[in-house]
């Protein structure tokens, strides 16, 4: 474990972490290519709705997976992970969450080892005992390393705005100073999203996003696949 | 004997959900859940010794109404079809509604509602719905009520429990405009929160999905790309049918925007292989009915091999 939390903080939360996030846009693909997300103002607001969307579902089984790990509840992380996939509604959402999570528990037992609780959950991943998705994982992770909740919640939140304006870079007229401007605005709503999330349980899980459900869904029936979702 | 517990239809409570939090006064007029305000239905639908669907069992309290089944539907003259009355008028605040459906094995039965659900202004409490839908071996429900209407103010928190058969299909639909849009001068999103859970499972307790939404225009960017964008009215759609035939749907399914018309439908699949869910945004709530019935229709087509009658042109 780091002596100093901020440096795994920082480690855990680089754009260039590699689980995989550069393989998909959160349907900003689609929204781009039909003309919803055109401009950095456009970008902001889908950027920000899918911070949102993400802030009271997967960032609450982030934290509920955090606490269990630091208490060594084994079963509240399986429940969290469970929970996630039964809230996660269209098949792509899926996919991401699930291929991301397998690669931070790959990476996770290179950093602790086998014998630990991420090694444990990664064996029942690759068992098929439970889903492995990447909030949960970051749950792990963050309470292995040593970093706080709060910060998990704002690298959650950054990591899912950060893949979508990264994104946007490859897909839309925007350039790195409206993605920076976008990100740096975005901050300000993170910790008033946490005061919320913090105290939610599995089963008080939201989302509201629906005209990305069928942004993902245009996706997915698609042939359009720069990204993966 | 306390006054809540007055009624004997099965209790509501939704007072310890987070979102409703801002919204335990009592009504100043009549408390919650009074008599009157406390509405039940059991709907049992089951086989008759012909083997024809008929609603066996049919429990009410004031103000939901179903009168008895009625047998209109020309593509399945022989499934049952109900439609459900609130003698109440709109949703006020400190009502508190029961719905209970139950499908035995092989029954099939439409269930919709006699006009749009109005949702009233409200000053103190909440509107609370919990709805069981239970389903059988090889049954089939269409549920298709009109749609939803919230007023300014309005709060309003629904939990749907669905425990279906592998080889049921239930076809679940929700249309939710976005407020009394001609009203005054216009009165879109001007409600203070819609809450609206739903959840599967199994006969056997095995949890399939659950899907939650809680909007509070007040507090979120409704607008933005991503949200509601430019829409008013959202249809939310569960089907739950076994993999062939959810594949069957999906394939015959194509999702669009249409941004002349200005709506859009998307189509995905359940977790746990348990059905399709289908979601559609439009301005108006007339075309975005349109959208899902031809979506039933669909469904229909690849369970029951006929398609959805023409609507009367009074709905």
């Amino acid at each position: 474990m780091s002596t100093n939390p901020v440096f795994p903080l920082l480690q855990f939360s680089d754009a260039t972490f590699p689980v995989g996030t550069f393989s998909f846009s959160n349907g900003l693909e689609t929204a781009s290519y039909e003309g919803l997300v055109h401009d950095a103002a456009t970008l902001e607001q889908y950027t920000r709705s899918a911070a949102r969307q993400a802030a009271f579902s997967d960032g609450v089984a982030a934290l509920v997976s955090y606490r269990a790990t630091q208490t060594g509840d084994y079963d509240g992380i399986r429940r969290a992970d469970d929970a996630l996939l039964r809230f996660k509604m269209n098949d792509e959402a899926r996919l991401m969450l699930c291929r991301m999570g397998k690669k931070l528990a790959e990476l996770g037992v290179h950093l602790w080892g086998d014998d630990t609780l991420m090694g444990r959950w990664l064996a029942d991943i690759r068992g098929g005992a439970t889903p492995g998705c990447y909030p949960v994982a970051q749950g792990i992770a963050f309470a292995m390393a040593g970093i706080g909740e709060r910060e998990l919640y704002a690298s959650h939140q950054y990591g899912v705005a950060c893949m979508v304006v990264s994104a946007a870079l490859r897909c839309v007229r925007v350039s790195h100073y409206d993605t920076q401007a976008i990100l740096y605005r975005l901050a300000a709503d993170t910790d008033a999203l946490y005061e919320q999330a913090r105290t939610m349980d599995l089963d008080s899980m939201h989302s509201f996003v629906p005209e990305m459900d069928i942004l993902a869904s245009l996706h997915e029936k698609g042939k359009m696949r720069m990204f993966m979702n | 004997m306390d006054e809540r517990q007055y009624s004997d239809a099965p209790a509501v409570d939704f007072d310890s959900a987070p979102e409703m939090q801002p919204y335990l006064e009592q009504p100043d007029a009549m408390y919650v859940g009074c008599p009157g305000k406390h509405g039940y239905l059991n709907l049992g639908f089951a086989l008759d010794r012909e083997g024809r669907s008929i609603l066996r069992e049919l429990d009410r309290r004031a103000p939901l109404i179903v009168q008895q089944e009625l047998y209109f539907d020309e593509e399945l003259p022989d499934m049952p079809c109900v439609y459900i009355l609130s003698s109440g008028g709109p949703n006020v605040d400190g009502d508190r509604y029961v719905q209970r459906f139950t499908m035995a094995p092989g029954t099939m039965a439409f269930i919709s509602t006699g006009a749009a659900t109005k949702l009233a202004e409200m000053r103190r409490n909440y509107s609370g719905m919990t709805q069981e839908f239970t389903l059988g071996a090889d049954s089939y429900l269409e549920y298709l009520p009109e749609p939803v209407i919230p007023c300014r103010h309005t709060r309003f928190i629904c939990d749907t429990r669905i425990v279906a058969d592998p080889t049921a299909t239930l076809f679940y639909s929700e249309i939710y405009m976005g407020g009394r849009k001609y009203y005054g001068d216009g009165e879109l999103f001007a409600y203070d929160i819609l809450s609206v859970c739903s959840h599967a499972e199994r006969p056997g307790g095995e949890q399939l999905f659950r899907e939650k939404f809680v909007i509070d225009p007040a507090h979120t960017q409704l607008r933005d790309t991503g949200m509601m964008g430019q829409y008013d009215v959202f249809a939310n759609v569960i089907v739950l049918t076994p993999p062939d035939k959810a594949a069957a749907v999906y394939d015959a399914t194509e999702p669009f925007i249409d941004s002349k018309r200005k709506l859009a439908a998307g189509i995905t699949h359940l977790p746990n292989g348990a059905g399709l869910l289908f979601k559609v945004l439009g301005m108006e709530p007339g075309p975005v009915k349109a959208v899902v019935r031809e979506f039933c229709s669909r469904v229909r087509l690849a369970v029951k091999h006929r398609p959805l009658p023409q609507e009367f042109p009074w709905r």
